[in-house]
């Protein structure tokens, strides 16, 4: 029987070498997906076995923001120009994979300190709790798509065949999300109002990327979208499935490259301090 | 394999910070750091920084176990979380070989909204355990839980002792090579209390190693091998259990005598104890003594009323608060007549400690004729140490002698 020895001492992940650390990351992952389904399936259960509204709660949000603009583009107050669908779809579709991203973010750096004394009291992958975090944004997003399916009834709007693609190409979106919400729950272990600061830009934001909006063509938020990683991800998502594949596949190329390397060096910074999370929260 | 070191605790040292400020300060310094590729320079105190834990060194072998004694905020949860890799040194280095469980919070990680069999589940998979092995130990758990029927209700409707059983029930049952376990002996009732040490003890013969946190000396005195007692972060001692023990009630005595901290009075005041005192069989006051010896506890009492046939008692007890052995006039069948405003006497109660070693605490008392109504009773008035020069667990002394053939 060959016993597991493990070693603690100060700088170990320096003394093990760059490539090593790669190498016990992705162990610590592998090791890691049971926990990750658990605690998913923890706050799941948990979310929706007290209040019937829970599904109700997921859609009541999007649904006034696009009646909102609805609202302001009938009265005229607002021109949003033509757009490849009509526009409650388009709209909906819009905000419901922002939410992906805002959602995922809140919770996602909201996991470590919200997980309580359980990260003080047992070692386990802490990575484990951001990542299975985000598995609430997904569940939102599902129920939202429902309500897109609706509309798209309603609307009699069939959608491209190329929405098959659509998972591959969310995943640079789940990607970048989750790499900022990694490097946020670690910093809002030590600097509570991250929290705060996360729920204003995610705000802020819904406003700066084309999601209620087609991206324009030319002024300032047409240069803001075209350097913003984020609005090439959801415009590619909407894209994908309502107008026949990608407007702008180099703008979604190199934002999915962005979001790679945004992730994995949270990643790392993560592992490697993720004790020193237990010690200040 | 028998001899095998488990754990190897070498200089271990850990710092920690006073002020929230350098706390947050220090905690973006240090994760900035790590995040480049620094070293993090742990070694070195900053301003507003102190060692928690300082040069600890010690081992365990397979099948023994270390008991960890020590003031409140003295390091010994900071030691377990080091040893639990929740924390990392910031100096020296920890080995261990194999899977370490640990118990320093119990019931960690449960949802109050999800029942104890879900959070079975959820808590064995953060304690490492996969899918297979909770299924293959769920009655076992459920069984060693003591739940029953309530293990389909939500945790929130569990009383505070369903939720601790069921929550060490989980960690035992993840089969660790070390086992950490914080001060969780404490609580539970009787038999619960009795099922967790003969678990203890399976561990034990299983050969697995144990480091237990406790502040009862009995427990300590009855399961460990070897016992360090910790004070401010350094090892003040490290030996068997007797002898650590010895030193540290009798450092608790020392500390305590002199800070006058002599415990609260009620009572209707009409009779004062004015003051207490232990003797020796030589009329010397005492604060130490050798198990067996014989003493006298004096209590002065005033009367500042007339009080009828009043009742004189005194109640012993050990630093855990069990009651070793009480005593009164009424019980013992003796009538006083009236004593009056201003009359001061002295109640002297004789006898002969058969005690095991441990730190001993006297209330003293005097009652009205009914013996509940108390004119003054004066808790924890006396406080003395017994030193044994045989180990035994325990309360009482029952000086064995034991014959073998």
């Amino acid at each position: 029987m060959t016993e597991k020895i493990t070693v603690y001492e100060p700088d170990r992940f320096i003394r093990l070498g760059f490539f090593a650390v790669w190498r016990e990351m992705v162990l610590n992952l592998v090791m890691s997906k049971e926990l990750i389904w658990r605690l998913f399936l923890r706050d799941f259960s948990a979310k929706y076995r007290q209040s019937i509204l829970g599904i109700i709660w997921a859609i009541i949000n999007p649904i006034l923001t696009v009646s909102i603009f609805i609202f302001l583009n009938r009265a005229g107050i607002l021109n949003i120009g033509e757009t490849s669908a009509p526009y409650p779809i388009f709209a909906l579709l819009g905000i419901s994979i922002y939410g992906i991203f805002s959602t995922g973010l809140s919770v996602s750096s909201n996991s470590i300190i919200g997980a309580g004394s359980m990260v003080v009291k047992i070692n386990f992958p802490k990575i484990s709790l951001v990542i299975a975090s985000m598995g609430q944004a997904i569940v939102d997003f599902l129920i939202r798509a429902i309500l897109v399916i609706i509309l798209l009834i309603i609307y009699r709007f069939i959608p491209s065949w190329t929405f098959i693609f659509f998972p591959f190409v969310l995943l640079p979106l789940i990607i970048l999300t989750l790499g900022l919400g990694l490097i946020l729950s670690l910093l809002a272990g030590v600097l509570r109002d991250i929290i705060h600061l996360v729920s204003f830009l995610t705000t802020l934001l819904l406003f700066m990327v084309p999601a209620l909006y087609p991206a324009p063509r030319s002024g300032i938020f047409a240069d803001l979208n075209r350097w913003n990683p984020l609005s090439h991800l959801i415009t590619a998502c909407r894209d994908i499935i309502i107008s026949s594949g990608l407007t702008d596949p180099f703008g979604f190329l190199w934002a999915s490259v962005i979001s790679i390397l945004i992730f994995l060096i949270s990643w790392r910074i993560f592992f490697l301090s993720e004790t020193r999370i237990a010690e200040r929260v | 394999m028998k001899d095998k070191t488990v754990l190897k605790v070498e200089h271990l040292s850990k710092k920690y910070c006073k002020e929230l400020r350098h706390t947050m300060l220090y905690g973006i310094q240090d994760i900035a750091r790590n995040a480049i590729g620094l070293s993090s320079d742990s070694g070195r105190i900053r301003n507003g920084e102190f060692w928690a834990l300082d040069d600890v060194s010690f081992e365990v072998k397979r099948g023994e176990t270390l008991g960890i004694i020590g003031a409140n905020g003295s390091g010994k949860t900071t030691l377990l979380k080091l040893l639990n890799g929740i924390f990392m040194p910031d100096k020296g280095r920890i080995e261990i070989r194999g899977k370490v469980g640990a118990l320093i919070e119990i019931g960690a990680g449960f949802h109050p909204m999800l029942t104890g069999r879900e959070n079975i589940y959820i808590n064995g998979t953060i304690l490492g355990m996969s899918k297979k092995e909770i299924d293959k130990k769920f009655d076992e758990i459920v069984d060693f839980s003591g739940i029953g029927d309530f293990i389909d209700a939500p945790v929130k409707h569990y009383s505070s002792g369903m939720y601790v059983r069921l929550g060490f029930a989980v960690a035992v049952h993840c089969e660790p090579d070390i086992l950490l376990i914080d001060e969780v002996l404490a609580v539970g009732d009787e038999g619960f209390r009795r099922k967790c040490i003969s678990k203890l003890n399976e561990f034990k013969s299983a050969g697995k190693a144990i480091v237990l946190v406790s502040h009862s000396m009995e427990l300590i005195q009855g399961y460990c091998n070897h016992v360090i007692w910790v004070d401010s972060g350094v090892i003040k001692s490290i030996d068997t259990p007797l002898k650590v023990i010895d030193k540290y009630l009798r450092h608790i005595v020392d500390i305590r005598q002199t800070a006058v901290k002599r415990g609260r009075r009620w009572g209707s005041g009409d009779a004062t104890i004015t003051n207490s005192q232990l003797l020796d069989a030589d009329g010397k006051e005492v604060t130490k003594i050798k198990a067996g010896d014989e003493v006298s506890v004096v209590a002065k009492v005033k009367f500042k009323e007339s009080v009828e046939n009043p009742v004189f008692g005194m109640l012993l007890k050990n630093s855990e608060g069990t009651w070793v052995y009480g005593t009164n006039t009424m019980w013992q069948h003796r009538r006083f007549n009236t004593f009056y405003d201003g009359e001061e006497i002295s109640v002297t109660f004789k006898q002969k400690m058969h005690l095991v070693s441990n730190v001993y605490y006297i209330d003293l008392a005097v009652a009205y004729s009914d013996a509940i109504t108390s004119c003054e009773w004066w808790e924890n008035a006396l406080m003395f140490s017994v030193e044994t020069s045989e180990q035994a667990v325990g309360i009482a002394n029952l000086n064995s002698e034991i014959f073998v053939g």
